[in-house]
C-alpha cells in the first residue's frame, strides 16, 4: 500500500510540472479522438514504445549511471517469446509477455554477474558485444525462424482479440500501450524513491563510499539491470504483436539499442521525465524528417544527419539532456 | 591441409591490417581516455577516399595513401577541435553518446554524398591478381601489399612515438598529463595531435582495405567493434599491443576456416553442419567479453 | 520571464500534438497503385530496373499506342472506367521488411491506394502481403519468388512470376539433361562428374527457401549437396564463405544472391581461384546489368535462371518492340527484373479493365478471372492466369523460366544465351566453367 502511495505521489515536483504532466496525459488520452493520419498514429505509438524503452533503460543507465548499449537483445527475447508462444501453442499475450520477461531477466542475471565487473566504456562495449552475440545466435536458430524471421498473420484470429492482443486498428494498440505507459511511469516514480533507487544514487555519486556504507554495489546494479530488462522485454512483446513481423536484423539490431539509450539520455538520464521528453522530441523529429527529407525527396540520410547533430550538440553542451536544461534554468532562477 | 594454410595466411595478412585499424584508437584512448565510436566511420571515409581518388585520377589505389593520410589527419584534428574538446568536459555518458552522434553524422553524410550501394575497386596494379605459392595457398596480391604497407605504417608510427621529440611528448602526456604540463608540453595541442595521428592511421588503413573489401556507408560499425576488441586485447594505449592483438583477431576471424579444416580432415559430420561462417564476427564479440573479464588490462596495457 | 518560457514550452507540446493530428489532404478520384521497390540499399540496381519497367508499362497503359500488339496499348487509360489514368506511387523499402509493411500501411490508409505492386525482396513481400490481406487491398507480386508467399492462403495476393519451386526444378532438370546429353553442344556428362553440389544463399526469406529447395531437389534427383551456406547479403566480405565453399570441392556451385553480394561473391571466387565445373545463380543479382559491367570477363560461363533474355526479342515481336523502347529510355536491355515489373503492371491493367470499378471486391473478382494470352507478354510465358484452387492460390500457372549462360559474342560483348529449355537453346553451352 505504501508502495502504491509512493508511486502516485509526485509532490516533490513543482506545481507547474504536475499541471503540464496532467495536460499532456489528457492529450495523450484524447489524441485518437481527433482526426489523425495513420502516419501520426504510428508515430504516437512509436513515441509511447520508446518512452517505455527509455524508462527501462533509465533505471540502469540513468539512475544507475552505467551506460547500457545492449538493450536490443531483450527486445528480442520478449518479442520472440511472445511470437513463438502464439504461433506454436496459441498462448495469449498476457501469459507469454511475463514469460518473456522471465527469460529476459534470467538472461540478464546470467550475463549481468560478469558484466558488472566492468565499468564505463568497457561496460558499454561489453553490452554491445553480448547483444550482438545473441542476435547472431537467433539468426541461425531454426526454432525461431533464423534469419527469415517469424510473422503473425492477423486474419487468422478474430479481431479485436484482447487475449492475444491482435487488433486490426491501431487505436486499440494505442490505448493498451498507453495503459502500459501509465503503469510504467508510476513504477518509475516508485522506483526513484525506493530503497534501490537511493542505493543507486549513492553508488553513482561515489561507489567506494556506497560500499563502505554497506551497500552491496554489485548486487544492486544487477537487480537494477534486471528491472531494465523486464521493462524492455515487455515492450518487446508488444512490438511483436503490433508489428507482427520480427527478425533478428530488425528487432535486435544495434541501432535499436543505440536509439533507446540516445533518447533517454537526450531527454535527461537519471530523471523521471527525461526518457519521455527525449522520446517526445526525437521520435516525431525522426519520423517527420524522414517523411519530408528522406529517400522520397532524393535526399537520403539528411534526417539522420540532423539527428546526429542534435545528439552531438546536446552531449557536448548539455550532457544532462533537455531536462538538465530545465533544471539549470530553474536553479538559476532560484538564485 | 590447404584449407588450414590458406586460413593461416589469410589470418596473418588480415591481422596486420586490423592492427593498423586499431592503432589510431589506442593512441587516442591512451592519451585522453575517450572511446571514439566513430572510429569505424573514419575508416569508411578512408575507404571512400582511396576509392574515389583512384577512380578519379586513374592512379593506382596504393598511391593514394598520402592523400588519405592527409585527409584523415585533418579530419581528426577538426573533430577534436570542433567537437571532442567539449565532450571531454562532460561525464562519460556524454562522451559515449557524443561520439555516437558523430558516427551517425559521418555515416549519413557519406550516405548522402555516395549513396548506399556497394562500391569497390575494379582496377589497379594488383587488383584481382593472386599468387599461388603452392600447397594450395593462394595469396591475393592486394592483401599482401596491403599487409606490407600496414606493417610499414605501423613501424612509422612506432618510430614517431618513440624516437621523435613530438612522439615522446605525446607519450609523456598520456602517462602523466599534469606532469607533462609542468614540463611545458602543450597538452591541448597534444590532444589534437593524437586525434590527427589517430585519424590519419585509420584513414590510411581504410584506403588499404578498399583494395579488397567493398565499401558502403554502413561498414564502419563492424570495424569499430573489431577495433575495440583489438585494443582491448592489446591493452588500451599500447602501440605494440595493438600489433599483436591485431594478428590475434585476424586469426579469430579465420575461425570458420579452421573449423572447416577440422571438419573435413577428420570427417566429423556434425561439425560440417554447424554454420560457422554465420558466426564470423560473433567470435570477436565473445573474445572481447572474455578478455575484459579475464585480463582487462589486455596483453600490454598499462591502463585499466 | 521564466514562466513565459514554460508557457512557450507547453504551447510547443500542444502544437506538436496538433500537428500530428492534421489529416493529409484528400486527393481526387483517380486510379492509384502503390509500388514498393528497393530503390536504395544493396539491391538498388535491381530497384532502378524495376522502376523503369513499371514506368514504361505505365506510359503504354495511359496512352494509346496502336503499333504495340498489346491490349493495354490500345486505349489511353482504363476504358471500362471512362479512360481513367493510373498513377503509380513509388516507395522505397530499402530491403527492410518492417519498413515495407509500414509503407504499405501508409499507402493504404493515408494515400488511399486502390492496389499494390511489389516488392522484389521476398522478405518484404511477405510482410507487405500480410498488410494487404489485413486491409483487403489487392496486391500483385511481380518479382518475388519464394514459394511460401502463395502458400499462405491469402485472398488478396496474386503472383505473376513463377516461383522458386519451378525455377529450382528447372535447374535440376537441366542438370539431369546434362547427364543425358540433351544440352546443346555438350556431350553427355557422367553423373559422377557433377555429383557434388554446394550452395551459398542469402539468408532471408528468399535465399533460405532456395537453399532448402536445392537440398530437397538434390535428394530427389540423386545429387549430393555437400554444403549449404547461408550468408548476409549486406556483407562486405565473403572470403570465409567462399573458402568454406571451395573446401568441399564441389563440382557445381549454386547461388541465390542479390546485387551487391552476387558481384562480391564472384570477385571473391575469382580471388581464391575457385574452379567449379558449373556455376549457377538464381536470378536476382546475377542478371542485373551491373553484373556484367562490373565483372566483365569473369562473368563469362556463369549460368543464371532468368525470365527474360534480350534474345527473346528475336522470336517475339512484341518483346522486340518493348525492348527497344526500354533501351531508348534507359540504355539497357530489358532484364528479368524490368520485364517482370512491366508484366506486373500489365497484369494490373487487365485486372482493372475487367473489374470496371475501384471497389476492392470487384478487383478481387476480376483478378481471379483474368486470362492474358502469352503473345501479349514480353516474357516467354504461356500467359497469365491465376490459380483459384489447390495449394498455390493466386499463383500464375502459365509462367515459365529459362536458364541462360553469359557468353562472349563475336563483337566482344557479353550476353546471355538460352541453354534451357533445351529446345529453345540459342547457343552451345560452355562446359566446364572457364577458369577465372
Amino acid at each position: 500500500m505504501e508502495a502504491i502511495r509512493n508511486a502516485l505521489d509526485f509532490s516533490d515536483f513543482p506545481r507547474l510540472d504536475r499541471v503540464i504532466a496532467l495536460a499532456v496525459a489528457a492529450l495523450l488520452f484524447a489524441f485518437p479522438l481527433f482526426p489523425h493520419s495513420a502516419f501520426a498514429m504510428a508515430t504516437m505509438i512509436q513515441f509511447l514504445m520508446f518512452s517505455l524503452y527509455g524508462m527501462g533503460w533509465n533505471t540502469i543507465g540513468g539512475y544507475g549511471g552505467q551506460v547500457d548499449l545492449g538493450k536490443a537483445q531483450y527486445v528480442g527475447i520478449g518479442a520472440y517469446t511472445t511470437t513463438v508462444c502464439l504461433l506454436r501453442w496459441d498462448i495469449p499475450f498476457w501469459m507469454s509477455m511475463p514469460l518473456g520477461a522471465g527469460f529476459a531477466v534470467a538472461w540478464s542475471f546470467l550475463i549481468g554477474y560478469p558484466l558488472f565487473k566492468l565499468k564505463g566504456h568497457y561496460f558499454a562495449i561489453a553490452t554491445i558485444a553480448t547483444s550482438l552475440v545473441l542476435k547472431d545466435l537467433f539468426e541461425v536458430w531454426k526454432f525461431v525462424g533464423a534469419a527469415r524471421g517469424l510473422g503473425i498473420l492477423p486474419f487468422k484470429y478474430q479481431t479485436p482479440d484482447f487475449l492475444r492482443l491482435i487488433f486490426k486498428e491501431d487505436v486499440y494498440y494505442y490505448y493498451v500501450l498507453l495503459g502500459f505507459f501509465i503503469v510504467g511511469l508510476l513504477y518509475m516514480n516508485w522506483f526513484r524513491k525506493s530503497r534501490l533507487g537511493f542505493q543507486l544514487r549513492s553508488i553513482k555519486d561515489n561507489e567506494e563510499v556506497a560500499r563502505s556504507l554497506g551497500i552491496n554495489v554489485h548486487w544492486a546494479k544487477i537487480k537494477t539491470y534486471a528491472i531494465a530488462t523486464a521493462f524492455v522485454s515487455v515492450v518487446g512483446s508488444f512490438h511483436a504483436v503490433y508489428i507482427k513481423n520480427i527478425e533478428p536484423e530488425d528487432t535486435m539490431s544495434l541501432d535499436i539499442s543505440i536509439l533507446i539509450a540516445l533518447m533517454a539520455m537526450l531527454g535527461g538520464a537519471g530523471s523521471l521525465w527525461g526518457p519521455i521528453i527525449g522520446a517526445g522530441v526525437l521520435i516525431p523529429l525522426k519520423s517527420y524528417l524522414k517523411e519530408w527529407l528522406g529517400a522520397a525527396a532524393g535526399l537520403v540520410g539528411i534526417d539522420l544527419i540532423i539527428y546526429g547533430l542534435i545528439i552531438m550538440i546536446i552531449s557536448a553542451f548539455e550532457p544532462r539532456g533537455l531536462w538538465g536544461i530545465v533544471e539549470k534554468v530553474r536553479r538559476r532562477r532560484r538564485v | 591441409m590447404d584449407i588450414l594454410l590458406g586460413s593461416i595466411a589469410s589470418g596473418i595478412l588480415l591481422g596486420m591490417v586490423l592492427s593498423l585499424v586499431a592503432l589510431g584508437l589506442t593512441i587516442i584512448f591512451g592519451l585522453m581516455d575517450i572511446v571514439n565510436f566513430a572510429h569505424g566511420e573514419f575508416l569508411m571515409i578512408g575507404m571512400y577516399t582511396g576509392l574515389l581518388t583512384a577512380q578519379a585520377t586513374g592512379l593506382d589505389p596504393l598511391l593514394t595513401l598520402p592523400l588519405a593520410a592527409a585527409i584523415g589527419f585533418l579530419l581528426g584534428v577538426a573533430c577534436y577541435g570542433g567537437f571532442v574538446k567539449y565532450l571531454l568536459r562532460g561525464p562519460m555518458i556524454a562522451q559515449l553518446l557524443g561520439t555516437f552522434g558523430l558516427m551517425l553524422l559521418l555515416r549519413n553524410i557519406a550516405l548522402l554524398f555516395f549513396g548506399s550501394e556497394d562500391r569497390a575497386l575494379h582496377h589497379g596494379l594488383l587488383v584481382g591478381k593472386s599468387f599461388d605459392i603452392g600447397m594450395g595457398i593462394i595469396i591475393s596480391a592486394t592483401k599482401l601489399a596491403v599487409a606490407v604497407l600496414a606493417v610499414l605504417s605501423f613501424c612509422g608510427v612506432w618510430l614517431l612515438m618513440n624516437r621523435t621529440k613530438l612522439g615522446k611528448a605525446l607519450t609523456a602526456t598520456a602517462l602523466n598529463r599534469q606532469g607533462a604540463r609542468y614540463m611545458g608540453i602543450p597538452t591541448e595541442r597534444m590532444n589534437a595531435l593524437a586525434w590527427g595521428i589517430g585519424g590519419a592511421t585509420v584513414t590510411v588503413a581504410g584506403a588499404l582495405i578498399v583494395n579488397f573489401w567493398s565499401v558502403n556507408p554502413y561498414v564502419g560499425l563492424i570495424f569499430t567493434m573489431i577495433a575495440f576488441t583489438v585494443v582491448a586485447l592489446g591493452g588500451f594505449g599500447s602501440v605494440p599491443g595493438a600489433f599483436f592483438a591485431g594478428l590475434a583477431v585476424g586469426f579469430i576471424m579465420e575461425i570458420p576456416g579452421f573449423w572447416d579444416f577440422f571438419a573435413i580432415t577428420f570427417d566429423i559430420g556434425w561439425m560440417a553442419d554447424v554454420p560457422m561462417t554465420s558466426f564470423k564476427y560473433t567470435w570477436i564479440y565473445v573474445a572481447y567479453f572474455v578478455i575484459m573479464l579475464i585480463r582487462p588490462r589486455g596483453l600490454f596495457g598499462w591502463k585499466q | 520571464m521564466k514562466s513565459s518560457f514554460k508557457r512557450a514550452r507547453f504551447l510547443f507540446c500542444i502544437l506538436l500534438l496538433t500537428a500530428l493530428a492534421v489529416p493529409t489532404a484528400v486527393k481526387a478520384e483517380e486510379i492509384k497503385i502503390g509500388v514498393l521497390f528497393p530503390l536504395t540499399g544493396g539491391a538498388a540496381a535491381a530497384g532502378r530496373e524495376l522502376r523503369s519497367g513499371a514506368e514504361l508499362a505505365l506510359e503504354i497503359a495511359n496512352s494509346a499506342m496502336p503499333d504495340i500488339d498489346m491490349t493495354m496499348a490500345k486505349n489511353a487509360g482504363i476504358k471500362s472506367m471512362g479512360g481513367s489514368k493510373i498513377t503509380l506511387i513509388f516507395k522505397d523499402h530499402e530491403g527492410n521488411p518492417t519498413l515495407g509493411a509500414d509503407l504499405a500501411k501508409k499507402l493504404i490508409l493515408d494515400d488511399k491506394v486502390h492496389g499494390l505492386m511489389g516488392a522484389y525482396h521476398s522478405a518484404v513481400t511477405k510482410t507487405v502481403s500480410a498488410v494487404a490481406e489485413q486491409y483487403g487491398i489487392p496486391l500483385i507480386n511481380d518479382s518475388s519468388t519464394s514459394p511460401e508467399l502463395t502458400k499462405q492462403g491469402y485472398k488478396w495476393f496474386w503472383r505473376t512470376t513463377p516461383h522458386d519451386v519451378f525455377f529450382t526444378k528447372d535447374l535440376f532438370e537441366f542438370l539431369k539433361g546434362m547427364t543425358e546429353g540433351k544440352v546443346k553442344g555438350v556431350p553427355a556428362v557422367p553423373k559422377q562428374d557433377i555429383l557434388n553440389l554446394a550452395s551459398a544463399c542469402e539468408k532471408t526469406e528468399w535465399g533460405a527457401a532456395v537453399s532448402e529447395l536445392i537440398e530437397k531437389f538434390g535428394k530427389d534427383y540423386g545429387f549430393e549437396v555437400k554444403k549449404s551456406i547461408l550468408y548476409a547479403a549486406k556483407a562486405t566480405d565473403l572470403s570465409s564463405e567462399v573458402r568454406s565453399l571451395i573446401a568441399v570441392k564441389p563440382d557445381a556451385m549454386l547461388f541465390a544472391s542479390y546485387t551487391s553480394d552476387a558481384i562480391l561473391m564472384m570477385k571473391t571466387l575469382k580471388d581464391q581461384k575457385a574452379s567449379p565445373k558449373l556455376l549457377w545463380g538464381q536470378n536476382a543479382g546475377f542478371e542485373v546489368p551491373e553484373f556484367v559491367s562490373t565483372l566483365g570477363d569473369a562473368a563469362v560461363g556463369s549460368l543464371t535462371r532468368t525470365v527474360f533474355i534480350p534474345k527473346i526479342a528475336q522470336v517475339k515481336p512484341v518483346a522486340a518492340k518493348i525492348n527497344s523502347m526500354y533501351k531508348a529510355k534507359t540504355g539497357n536491355d530489358l532484364s528479368g527484373a524490368s520485364a517482370r515489373s512491366f508484366t506486373g503492371l500489365q497484369a494490373w491493367v487487365h485486372v482493372l479493365e475487367k473489374a470496371g470499378s475501384l471497389k476492392p471486391a470487384d478487383i478481387q473478382k476480376a483478378a481471379n478471372a483474368i486470362e492474358i494470352p502469352g503473345a501479349e507478354l514480353v516474357v516467354p510465358w504461356q500467359g497469365i492466369k491465376f490459380a483459384t484452387s489447390g495449394d498455390d492460390i493466386g499463383q500464375n500457372t502459365l509462367g515459365m523460366g529459362l536458364i541462360g549462360q553469359y557468353q562472349k559474342t563475336a563483337d566482344g560483348k557479353i550476353d546471355l544465351e538460352i541453354v534451357y529449355p533445351f529446345n529453345v537453346a540459342t547457343a552451345n553451352m560452355l562446359y566446364p566453367f572457364p577458369k577465372f
